[in-house]
């Protein structure tokens, strides 16, 4: 029996009773639907993880003046954090002490300055008496140029300067002690989950004009202003009038404003008119982002060699600036969605440590447990499915008894009723897998557009969902089929 | 001539539990290619038995049988599965139609297991060409349950027919036909064994049935007790063009 015709007596075998056809296949198109939609998920999140990891600022690298962390490495390559061994130039720093004789005696003391763990928001004491020995430690070591040389580097995207102050914002009788952060106009490109409650960021002109234009975070805003409309008003830092152009918040749900935090608790004026004001030429840090967050690895490295350039270290002498790109910092910018965020700071502990790699593997496995939790679920139904049309088939087969004799007698083999029953259970799996895969398909979809969670559907999951389902309807309908080749062509006989 | 069918000591015995029913009590018998056998018999004689066994639904418990030369019993299912589908047709006092599937259907099945992939439209020819013979024509798309008792079994002849098998075997193919119906069945019968030579085994349990058959024999508890050539032979032609027709007969249907 051709395979054709075999597949015409199997439809219209199915067709006889339709609802009982269509209950059985409901197990199977729930199954394969789940798959569908297991396989779905699970690869949406994986080509989303570059996104994610993109949006999230994962592409971040930022280069903070000094360097106190230096790695090494130990003979189980173990890679930890260890203070660098370099000889320290002696502390300028002598405190005349008495001790009895007719003459101090002048000891190398201390200086708060020189604290390797705090970060240096301004010219370290060496520095200012131009010791250029100062090196390691100081933290002076960052100039707009670098900036302007990092912008032109290939695979950059955004670059901004950065120099950080406290200061107390003045509003009327009002003050709030803040940071304060000078930054470049691409900053809120680099901050992407950040929302413009009212007004905007200053604009590259007044940068470059060194306007005494601010952005308040939302938190400095609401200390200030209360509930009022601080665009427009002139608030005082330094005694200096600054126009309120803006107020930022946060664009994301994870990451609430709140007093003390560095983003909103927070003031941001043009970079060009801190360094007016205060007459400087330093910088902080510089951030900057990678057109692709794969770039990052390679960026670093480019931007590390571009500086060392830049500040004539020899090869010998350990870097003056630290080039990180972390994890958590992106994290706490926002930008990331928040079921991928969470999953990362509930897996991962030691964010700071976190290579991109490693997190790209986090997400994997927060991932991979939702397509386990979903394969259960698939395999289930499947087996339901599954046992279903074996108890339809076998009830077929019952039934049909006669019919199966009848075409015993008139020289139908084993073989040919075999086949023709295995037809049958598969044109009932395969429709319910047809119906699996629309279904799946369309929650795909849903799921994508409502939930957020991506999800793409390719030809091959497709095709493995058809799979699936052809091999349950095999593998389930082989019984019953097998039980129909039994029946002896004297059954033919029988009268119903 | 060598016969076509040649049993030897066929014994069948029915097990149910721990009752043994013998059925068949060592059956001998010489079927020749041409011949138009009536086995008739009380019933629970063993005829449908014997049929069985001839035709290959059936094993029998003891006894030889050869068909066209070849021992039965060594042969595996899929040779007898070729052999029922091949050189034997058969009719069945109950038709045995697949019922929810049309006359043209049921007519083509045997080209479905032929294991010479027919094309459809070959078969369908085919199968058009066999209700034709039997005057069915008309009636090709109409499921069994849409045709009288006597239109059902003209479409189980022309099913049983399909293959040109060498020998049809009907067991009471008239037994739910009326009278007038019987006679046209039979007619086909009487031809296909004048025309086209195939060897006939008919069993029925009216003798005025099996007085359409060139040799009758006769079966009780089992054994044949008497086999004897028909001199006295009915023609179904004959009669069919003599007989008044009655319409209400010709179209009424099997009880
Ligand atoms: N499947 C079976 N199991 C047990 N006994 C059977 C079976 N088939 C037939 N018999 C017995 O075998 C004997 C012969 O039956 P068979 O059907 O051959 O009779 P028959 O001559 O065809 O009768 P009828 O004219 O009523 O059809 C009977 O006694 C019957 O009860
Ligand atoms: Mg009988």
């Amino acid at each position: 029996m051709s395979p054709r015709s075999c597949f015409r007596v199997a439809l219209r075998a199915l067709a006889k009773n339709k609802l009982q056809t269509a209950l059985t296949m409901i197990g199977l198109t729930i199954g394969v639907a789940t798959v569908l939609t297991m396989i779905a998920l699970g690869s949406g999140a994986q080509s989303s993880i570059q996104d994610q990891v993109k949006a999230a600022g994962m592409n971040l690298i930022v280069i903070t003046a000094g360097n106190y962390k230096v790695k090494t490495e130990d003979d189980f390559g173990v890679v930890e954090n260890a203070r660098f061994e370099a000889p320290r130039a002696e502390s300028p720093f002598r405190a005349a002490i008495w001790t009895g004789d007719d003459r101090p005696r002048f000891l190398p003391v201390f200086h708060p300055e020189d604290d390797p763990l705090e970060k240096h928001d301004h010219p370290t004491a060496s520095q200012r008496l131009g010791d250029m020995e100062a090196g390691l430690g100081s933290a002076a070591t960052l100039a707009s140029g670098d900036a302007a040389a990092i912008r032109k580097l290939k695979g950059v995207q955004f670059v901004s300067e950065g120099v950080h102050e406290n200061a107390h914002v003045a509003f009327g009788g009002k003050r709030w002690f803040t940071r304060l952060h000078g930054d470049d106009v691409s900053l809120p490109f680099i901050r992407r989950a950040w929302k413009f409650e009212r007004g905007r960021f200053y604009t590259a002109r007044e940068e470059n004009n060194t306007d005494q234009v601010i952005v308040l975070g939302s938190v400095a805003a609401e200390k200030l202003f209360g509930d009022a409309n601080p665009v427009g008003e002139i608030v005082k830092i330094w005694n200096q009038p600054f126009k309120v152009v803006g107020v930022v918040t946060s664009g994301s749900w994870l990451v609430a404003p709140a007093p003390g935090d560095d983003q909103f608790d927070a003031v941001y004026v043009p970079f060009t008119t801190v360094h007016r004001l205060l007459n400087l030429s330093k910088l902080n840090d510089i951030t900057v982002t990678a057109a692709s967050s794969g770039d990052v690895t390679r960026l670093s490295k480019g931007i590390t060699e571009l500086l060392r350039g830049r500040h004539k270290i020899g090869p010998t002498k350990p870097d003056d600036f630290t080039v990180t790109s972390q994890a958590r910092q992106a994290l706490a910018k926002g930008g990331m969605r928040p079921e991928v965020a969470r999953s990362v700071v509930g897996n991962v502990d030691v964010l700071e440590k976190v290579t991109l790699e490693q997190l790209g593997k986090t997400l994997d496995r927060s991932s991979r447990t939702m397509t386990a939790l979903l394969a259960c679920i698939a395999a289930v139904s499947l087996l339901v499915g599954g046992i279903g049309i074996m108890n339809i088939m076998l009830l077929s087969v019952t039934e049909r008894t006669k019919e199966i004799g009848i075409r015993r007698a008139i020289g139908a083999r084993r073989k040919d009723v075999l086949l023709q029953f295995l037809m049958e259970a598969t044109t009932l799996s395969v429709a319910g897998g047809l119906g699996g895969i629309a279904i799946g398909v369309a929650a795909s979809i849903a799921i994508a557009r409502w939930a957020s969670w991506a999800a793409s559907i390719s030809f091959i999951s497709v095709a493995l969902a058809f799979g699936i389902s052809a091999a349950v309807g095999i593998f389930f309908g082989y019984y019953p089929a097998r039980q129909a080749s039994e029946v002896a062509p004297m059954e033919s006989l029988r009268y119903e | 001539m060598k016969p076509v069918i040649s049993v030897r000591d066929l014994v069948k015995t029915y097990s149910i539990g721990e009752v043994r029913v013998p059925a068949l009590r060592g059956v001998s018998l010489d079927v020749h290619a041409g011949e138009f056998v009536t086995v008739v018999g009380p019933s629970g004689s063993g005829k449908s038995t014997l049929m069985h066994i001839l035709g290959c639904l059936d094993k029998p418990t003891g006894g030889e049988y050869f068909l066209d030369g070849q021992n039965v019993s060594q042969l595996n299912d899929d040779q007898l599965s070729r052999i029922r589908n091949k050189q034997i047709g058969f009719v069945f006092q109950g038709f045995n139609l697949l019922s929810r599937t049309s006359a043209l259907e049921n007519v083509e099945l045997p080209l479905l297991y032929g294991g010479s992939n027919t094309p459809p439209q070959e078969r369908r020819k085919r199968a058009m060409e066999a209700l034709a013979a039997v005057g069915l024509a008309d009636r090709a798309e109409h499921h069994p349950n849409q045709l009288s008792g006597g239109q059902q079994q003209r479409v189980a002849i022309a099913r049983a027919l399909m293959n040109n098998p060498a020998i049809l075997m009907a067991d009471e193919p008239t037994g739910n036909l009326d009278s007038r119906t019987s006679i046209e069945v039979m007619d086909i019968f009487q031809a296909l064994k004048d025309g086209r030579g195939i060897t006939i085994v008919l069993i029925t349990h009216e003798p005025q049935v099996a007085a359409y058959g060139s040799r009758i024999l006769t079966i009780k508890d089992g054994c044949i007790v008497s086999d004897k050539a028909n001199v006295r032979r009915r023609l179904a032609r004959y009669e069919l063009e003599y007989e008044p027709r009655d319409a209400s007969l010709v179209e009424g249907r099997a009880g």
